[in-house]
C-alpha cells in the first residue's frame, strides 16, 4: 500500500510549496510573483487551471450522458468517480481562479452586476450553476453513510434525471463558451488557432477529452489501489473516442482549408511546428492506438492513448489561451516557477480530496482498503531521528504534516529574494553625466535630462571649496567621484559596500578579523566603520551616514541633492523663488545645443522615459473614477 | 453628443505637456520602468504617452474610446461602459480583476496595477469628470500647438477631411479611427503609418463585439437544443428497450 502513501506524500510536498507561494502572491500582488505583463495579462493560470481544468472536468457530463441518457448500463461503475472528478475539477477551477483574479473577493459580483454580452459572464454563471448541480448529483453518494439524512437523499435521488439533464445542458454551454472567449481577439490569436467556430471545436474536443479523462483516471486510481483495471469498459470508451476525435479533426481541417490557412501548417514557423505536434499528440496517435484492435484492449496502451489526448488537449487550451498570441503581441512570456507551482498545488489539493473521498465513501463497488488502518501493522520507526512514529495511521499524518511544513518553509525561504529586487523595477544602470562646463545629467540616456551648469554652480557656491557641497563621498582612491559610482541604478537602490571583494583573495584580501573584531557576532552593525581605514572617503562625515551602506536610486539622489538645496535658496534669496519649481532644471524639450548628444536617442526604448508628475498626488485611491 | 479627440501627428512637437497635464488631472503618481510594461510608455500611472518615431514624428498614444468597445463588451460585470459623451469609463467597485478587457482591446490600452495587492485596471477615461462639467480634457486644453483638439466627433471628422483636402501632399488620405473596428472617438491625422498603435496593422472596419455576438446569441438555442436532443435520444432508447422487452407479449406501445 506504499503507492498510495508515497503519492500522498508527494502531493503534500507540492501543496506546502504552493501554499507559501500563494501567500506571497496575496501579499505582494501579481507583478513580482508571476511573469504576467501588460500585454500578456492572461498566462499559465488561465490556460491550465481554467481552460484545461474545465475541459478535464468534462468527463462528468460525458459519462452521465452515456449512462442516463443513452442507457448504457455497463458504465455504471464509472459514473460515480466521473461525477466526483467533475465536481472536484470545477472546485479546482474556482479555487485556481482565486489566485489569478486581481480582486478574488469580488468574484460574487457576477451574480449582481450583469453583462449578458460577455462570454465570460456566461461561462461564470454556467460554472456556478453546474458546480451546484454536480453537488446535488453527488451528494446522495455522500449522504449514503448517514441514515438520518435518508429523506434528503431520497428527495435528491428522485430528481437525479433532471440534475443530469441540466448538467449536460450547462456543460454544452460553457465548454463551448470557453472558445467564445477568444473570438474577440482575432488580432492577437494566431490564424491557425483562431476560427469563427472556436466554440464548436472546444465543445467537440471536450467530449473526446471527457471520455479519455474517465479512462485515464479509472486506470490510474485502480493502479494506485492495486485493483483490477476496467479494461473492457475503457476499450468501449476508446472506440467512441475515435469517432469524436475524427469529427474534431475533420471540423478543424475543413475550417482551416475554408479560411485559406492550409499552407500555414507547413510554412516552417514555430507555430506551424506547434500545430502539427498538437494535432499528432491530441488526435492522430490516439486514433491510431484506439483503432488498432489488439492495442485497444491492452491496459497499457489505453493509458498511453488517453494520456496523449489529455496532454494534447491541455496543450491546445494553453496554445489558444495565450501561447500563440506571442507573435502578435511581441511579448516573450514564459510562466514563472511560482505560477506553475500554484497551478500544481491546486491540482494536488484536489487530488488529495479525491483520494480522501475514494477511501471514505462508496465511490467504487467495494471501497479500497484504507492503507492507514491495516489492523496488524507494526508501528513505524524513523531511523534518522530514532523515534517511534506510531501506527501507520498516526505515522502518515506526521509524515504528511512534516512534508507540508518542509516545503512551505523552503518556499518562504526562497521567495523573498525575488521580492527584494524591488517592485518589478527594472535595473537600469545610471550613466555618467556628460560635458565639461555644462553637464548633461541624464542617467538613463533617454534625452530627457537636465543640463546642469557646472561652472555656474562652482562660481556661485564658492569656487574650489564648494565641491563637497555636492560631492559628499568619494570612492576610495578617487577624488570628486561622480554620482553614478554609488547611485548605480536609475530607480533602485544599490549596495555601496562590496563585502565579497574585500574578503576575496583577488580583491582586497583582508582577513575577517580586520573588520569583525573578536568576541562579537559578525554583522554589519558590529564591524569596524569604513572610515577607520578609508580616512578620506567622506567629505561630509557628519551629514552622511554609512550605517546601512545602501545608496538610494540615481533619480532619488539627484532630487534629494538638488531639490533640497534649491528649496533652501528659494526661501532665503530674494528673486530666486523660481528655483523651487521643476522647470528650473527640467526643460520639457531638450535644448538645441544638446542635439548632437542625442544621436543614440532613436535607439533607446521609450519605456525608459519617465515623466515626473507636476505635483505629488496625495491619495492613490482617487486615481480612477 | 458624442465627443472626440483629433490628434494631428504632423503638428505635434513632442513637448509632453499633455502627458504632464494628464498626470496632474488624474492624480497619477510618478512611475519608473517596470518589468511588466510594454515598450510604449503607457502604464498604470501613464494614461497617455508620446512615442517618438524617426524624422521628428511624435505619436500620442491613449485609449481610443471605440464607438463599440471590445472591453465593454467582454467585461463580465459591466465595470467598463461607454458613456453618452463618448468616454469609456471604469467602475473599480464592480471590477473583479479578470483582465479580459486587457486581452480584448485591439490597441492593448488597459493597464494593470501589477505591484498592488489590491489591483485595478487603469486607462484614459477622457477626463470624464471634466466632460460632465462641460470642460475639455486636460490634454487637449494644454496642447500649445493645437495638435490634439477636442470637439464633436462629426465635426472633427469633417475638419480632418478638410485638412487632407487642403494639403493633399502632406497627409496620408485617411482619418485613423473613422471606420476601423467600427470607429473610435480618438482620431488621428498623419503623414506616416500608424499601424504601431495596434497589435496588427490592418484592423478592418468590423466592430469587435460582432465577433462574439453570433456565439452569444446562439447560447439559448444551444441550451434548449441540447436538452431537447438528450430527451429525444433518451425517449428513443427507452422506447426501443421497452419494445424489445415486450415484443413477445405483443402489447400496444404506450405513449410517453
Amino acid at each position: 500500500m506504499n503507492r498510495v502513501q508515497n503519492t500522498k506524500l508527494v502531493l503534500w510536498l507540492i501543496t506546502g510549496l504552493a501554499a507559501a507561494v500563494g501567500l506571497y502572491r496575496f501579499i505582494y500582488g501579481l507583478g513580482v510573483t508571476t511573469n504576467l505583463t501588460d500585454v500578456t495579462p492572461w498566462g499559465f493560470w488561465i490556460g491550465f487551471d481554467v481552460m484545461a481544468g474545465v475541459a478535464l472536468a468534462g468527463g462528468g457530463f460525458v459519462i452521465t450522458a452515456i449512462f442516463y441518457m443513452m442507457k448504457k448500463d455497463e458504465f455504471h461503475h464509472l459514473v460515480k468517480p466521473a461525477v466526483l472528478t467533475a465536481f472536484l475539477g470545477y472546485l479546482a477551477v474556482i479555487f485556481g481562479l482565486m489566485f489569478d483574479l486581481g480582486l478574488p473577493w469580488n468574484i460574487w459580483h457576477m451574480m449582481i452586476f450583469w453583462n449578458p454580452h460577455s462570454p465570460l459572464f456566461e461561462v461564470g454563471w454556467c460554472v456556478m450553476l453546474y458546480t451546484t448541480v454536480l453537488l446535488l448529483e453527488f451528494s446522495p453518494v455522500a449522504l449514503e453513510k448517514f441514515e438520518s439524512y435518508a429523506k434528503i437523499r431520497n428527495f435528491l435521488m428522485r430528481f437525479r434525471f433532471v440534475f443530469v439533464l441540466l448538467g449536460i445542458m450547462l456543460s454544452t454551454l460553457h465548454q463551448s463558451s470557453l472558445g467564445s472567449l477568444f473570438l474577440i481577439m482575432p488580432f492577437r490569436l494566431h490564424p491557425l488557432w483562431y476560427s469563427n467556430i472556436l466554440p464548436i471545436m472546444f465543445f467537440v474536443s471536450a467530449i473526446a477529452l471527457g471520455l479519455m479523462m474517465v479512462s485515464f483516471e479509472s486506470h490510474v486510481s485502480h493502479w494506485l489501489y492495486r485493483r483490477k483495471p476496467e479494461t473492457k469498459l475503457v476499450a468501449k470508451l476508446g472506440k467512441a473516442a475515435i469517432w469524436v476525435l475524427g469529427i474534431y479533426f475533420l471540423v478543424k481541417m475543413i475550417d482551416i482549408v475554408i479560411s485559406g490557412e492550409f499552407a500555414m501548417i507547413f510554412d516552417g514557423s514555430w507555430e506551424s511546428g506547434l500545430f502539427i505536434a498538437e494535432i499528432l499528440i491530441s488526435i492522430i496517435i490516439p486514433m491510431v492506438i484506439f483503432s488498432t484492435p489488439h492495442l485497444r484492449i491492452k491496459t497499457g496502451w489505453q493509458t498511453l492513448g488517453s494520456f496523449l489526448v489529455i496532454f494534447g488537449m491541455i496543450f491546445n487550451r494553453i496554445n489558444v489561451g495565450g501561447f500563440t498570441m506571442l507573435r502578435a503581441t511581441g511579448d516573450s512570456y514564459i510562466p514563472a516557477w511560482t505560477e506553475i507551482t500554484i497551478s500544481f498545488g491546486v491540482v494536488s489539493v484536489v487530488a488529495l480530496v479525491f483520494l480522501f473521498v475514494i477511501e471514505k465513501f462508496n465511490i467504487w463497488q467495494t471501497s479500497p482498503e484504507n492503507p492507514e488502518a491495516l489492523p496488524f501493522t507494526r508501528p513505524s520507526f524513523d531511523y534518522s531521528s530514532r523515534v517511534w512514529l506510531g501506527t501507520p495511521g498516526v505515522a502518515s499524518v506526521t509524515k504528511y504534516s512534516l512534508a507540508f511544513m518542509l516545503t512551505f518553509a523552503i518556499g518562504v525561504a526562497v521567495l523573498p529574494g525575488r521580492q527584494l529586487e524591488g517592485k518589478g523595477i527594472e535595473k537600469i544602470r545610471a550613466e555618467k553625466a556628460r560635458g565639461e562646463a555644462i553637464l548633461f545629467v541624464d542617467g538613463n540616456r533617454d534625452g530627457y535630462g537636465v543640463s546642469f551648469n557646472h561652472q555656474a554652480h562652482i562660481d556661485s557656491l564658492g569656487y574650489r571649496d564648494s565641491c563637497t557641497v555636492c560631492h559628499h563621498m568619494n570612492v576610495p582612491l578617487d577624488k570628486n567621484s561622480g554620482c553614478q559610482e554609488c547611485h548605480k541604478y536609475m530607480y533602485s537602490e544599490s549596495n555601496v559596500f562590496n563585502h565579497d571583494w574585500h574578503s576575496s583573495k583577488i580583491g582586497a584580501d583582508i582577513v575577517c578579523g580586520t573588520c569583525h573584531l573578536n568576541g562579537e557576532v559578525r554583522s554589519k552593525q558590529t564591524a569596524k566603520k569604513c572610515l577607520e581605514c578609508h580616512t578620506d572617503m567622506l567629505t561630509k562625515p557628519d551629514e552622511i551616514s554609512l550605517e546601512n551602506l545602501i545608496a538610494v536610486s540615481y533619480t532619488d539622489a539627484m532630487h534629494i541633492q538638488c531639490v533640497s538645496c534649491h528649496n533652501e535658496k528659494a526661501a532665503s534669496v530674494p528673486d530666486k523663488q523660481g528655483l523651487a519649481e521643476c522647470a528650473s532644471c527640467h526643460e520639457t524639450v531638450p535644448p538645441e545645443h544638446l542635439n548632437e548628444l542625442l544621436k543614440w536617442y532613436d535607439q533607446t526604448p521609450s519605456y525608459n522615459r519617465v515623466i515626473l508628475p507636476l505635483e505629488k498626488s496625495d491619495k492613490k485611491n482617487e486615481k480612477s473614477l | 453628443m458624442s465627443k472626440a479627440i483629433l490628434t494631428d501627428i504632423t503638428k505635434c512637437i513632442g513637448c509632453l505637456k499633455c502627458v504632464s497635464a494628464c498626470k496632474k488631472e488624474n492624480k497619477l503618481e510618478s512611475d519608473v520602468p517596470r518589468i511588466w510594461q510594454k515598450n510604449d510608455g503607457l502604464s498604470a500611472e501613464n494614461w497617455t504617452s508620446i512615442i517618438k518615431k524617426p524624422d521628428n514624428h511624435y505619436i500620442r498614444k491613449q485609449c481610443r474610446h471605440c464607438l463599440e468597445p471590445a472591453c465593454v463588451e467582454v467585461c463580465p460585470v459591466g465595470a467598463l461602459h461607454k458613456t453618452e459623451t463618448g468616454a469609456v469609463v471604469y467602475d473599480k467597485n464592480k471590477c473583479l480583476g479578470c483582465r479580459y478587457c486587457m486581452m480584448a482591446c485591439p490597441y492593448g490600452i488597459p493597464r494593470y496595477d501589477w505591484d498592488e495587492p489590491v489591483p485595478y485596471v487603469r486607462k484614459c477615461i477622457l477626463c470624464y469628470d471634466r466632460l460632465k462639467n462641460n470642460q475639455q480634457p486636460a490634454c487637449t486644453e494644454i496642447c500649445p500647438e493645437q495638435a490634439t483638439i477636442f470637439g464633436e466627433r462629426d465635426e472633427l471628422i469633417k475638419l480632418a477631411h478638410q485638412r487632407i483636402k487642403d494639403n493633399p501632399d502632406k497627409y496620408i488620405d485617411k482619418v485613423w479611427g473613422e471606420f476601423e473596428v467600427g470607429g473610435t472617438s480618438v482620431l488621428y491625422l498623419s503623414d506616416i503609418d500608424l499601424g504601431c498603435l495596434s497589435y496588427q496593422t490592418k484592423l478592418g472596419t468590423k466592430p469587435l463585439p460582432q465577433t462574439t455576438a453570433p456565439a452569444m446569441k446562439s447560447v439559448p438555442y444551444a441550451f434548449v437544443g441540447m436538452g431537447g436532443a438528450m430527451l429525444g435520444l433518451n425517449w428513443i432508447i427507452r422506447r426501443r428497450n421497452t419494445l424489445g422487452k415486450t415484443e413477445e407479449e405483443k402489447k400496444e406501445p404506450t405513449d410517453e
